[in-house]
């Protein structure tokens, strides 16, 4: 077992202006041309939610080769963000998947870059929330952790940018394939550590460590008014399907309990 | 009588010339004058680089070995001085009265941390001088290409040295 990593100060921060009612955050979709359902129904509710704002907390993308990539799947999901974030604030912090997200993509589309772990701070009627992919707070996942450490070097990532787009398609296809492989051999995967995250709360002065990547979407109580919110990954063809954002709804007279909850696509 | 000058100079970026605030935040401008004046800024890096957000340093040799430091001061965020942009503020732990000798330089306002409350997570962060010249060095910095090294993340890929820090 290794030292937990101390969270960093200062910690970025987003304070939400007082007119947002509502705030959705989502995480996991792994967009990828060969799930047209899954793209619909992000599409869909891209197109139409009503949400103040969106954050995106990676894994947007089942994998991203780096912002040169034009194909048409691409594009589409760019059009998709583009015109979202000319309705409202997008953010977007870098998961597993996409970690080769940069500025190109983010000034394409206007969505605005967040660190991880970066404050939602809500206000005097809302919770102060960390926003974190999740991946590294992992302890466990010793093999994921290293292969993090190493694609996470600046060095690394420089040396596969400068690959021709085909060659860094197929290294993607063959850690897709081993990924896949991976979930047949493991029943149980790592998942965030407890002790980690309450330090990370207690340090950041927040009561809500809301994240995704461990798809397994569910709420823990951590005591001391502490909870950990943890995102669903998104599959249209799952039996159910798994489609859900979470929701911030600002409380006001009419509704004094409202707060975190879970909103199933159709009713998002 | 003039608030005291210092000038960091970064090894192939340029020179910052900082004014600290010795009437507002007396305890961080001795504090900071001291570890200058011992030489303890002296090839050390800025080791956590965030743009939009602050850059931080004056704790980590290159190698990210981290320094020997002497005792923590009092938070002085209650002096009225705000986090805005190409202000330095006194880096900590959690506990608001733990800086030594790291620092960051905010690249920009950051009101959110600026002082609320006498408490445990109201008092934020002291600043006690702003960036006088060099701003442009300053905005270098923030632009470098960052990744992850051990358990830290942000760090520069090419190390951004204090070749000196010097009191004027």
């Amino acid at each position: 077992m290794s030292t937990p990593p101390l969270l960093p100060q200062p910690v970025p921060c987003v304070q939400a202006p007082a007119h947002w009612q509502r705030v959705d955050f989502m995480s996991d979709l792994h967009l990828d041309a060969s799930e047209a359902a899954t793209f619909d129904a992000w599409a869909h509710y891209m197109a139409h939610t009503p949400a103040d704002a969106l954050f995106i907390l990676g894994d947007l993308f089942e994998v991203w080769v780096g912002d040169d990539n034009q194909d048409p799947f691409a594009l589409q999901c760019m059009a998709v963000l583009k015109a979202t974030a000319q309705r409202m604030p997008v953010y977007f912090m870098c998961g597993n998947r996409d970690f080769l997200v940069g500025a190109a993509l983010l000034n394409a589309t206007g969505m605005q870059g967040l660190n991880d772990p970066t404050v939602l701070d809500l206000g005097a009627t809302g919770p102060r929330i960390l926003l974190s992919h999740g991946d590294a707070l992992c302890l466990d996942d010793h093999d994921y952790l290293t292969f993090r450490a190493q694609v996470r070097q600046p060095e690394w990532q420089a040396a596969f940018l400068a690959k021709p787009l085909a060659e860094r398609q197929a290294y993607a296809r063959s850690i897709r394939q081993q990924s896949e492989a991976r979930k047949q051999t493991h029943t149980d995967y790592a998942d965030v550590d407890t002790t980690t995250a309450r330090a990370w709360l207690t340090a950041s002065d927040t009561q809500v460590l809301l994240h995704g990547h461990t798809h397994k979407p569910a709420t823990h109580d951590l005591g001391h008014g502490l909870s950990r919110w943890v995102l669903s990954d998104w599959h249209a063809t799952s039996q159910p399907p798994r489609l859900e954002v979470l929701s911030w709804l600002r409380q006001n007279e009419q509704n004094p309990t409202r707060g975190l909850c879970r909103l199933p696509l159709e009713q998002a | 009588m003039s608030n005291p000058q210092v000038e960091l100079h970064i090894l192939d970026h340029g020179v910052i010339t900082l004014e600290l605030d010795a009437e507002k935040a007396p305890k961080c401008t001795e504090n900071f004058l001291h570890y200058v004046n011992k030489g303890h800024y002296d090839k050390t890096i800025f080791h956590r680089v965030i743009p939009g957000f602050m850059v931080q340093g004056g704790g980590f040799e290159p190698g990210m070995s981290q320094k020997e430091c002497d005792e923590p001061i009092e938070n002085e965020a209650n002096n009225g001085l705000k986090n805005d942009h190409y202000t330095i503020a006194m880096a900590r732990t959690s506990d608001p009265h733990s800086a030594t000798a790291q620092f960051f330089i905010n690249v920009a306002n950051n009101d959110f941390l600026n002082h609320k409350a006498p408490s445990m997570q109201g008092w934020g962060y002291a600043v006690f001088g702003k960036v006088v010249s060099g701003n442009d060095v300053v905005d270098k910095i923030a632009a470098v290409k960052t990744g992850r090294k051990g358990f830290h993340d942000d760090v520069p890929k090419e190390d951004v040295v204090i070749e000196k820090a010097v009191a004027l």
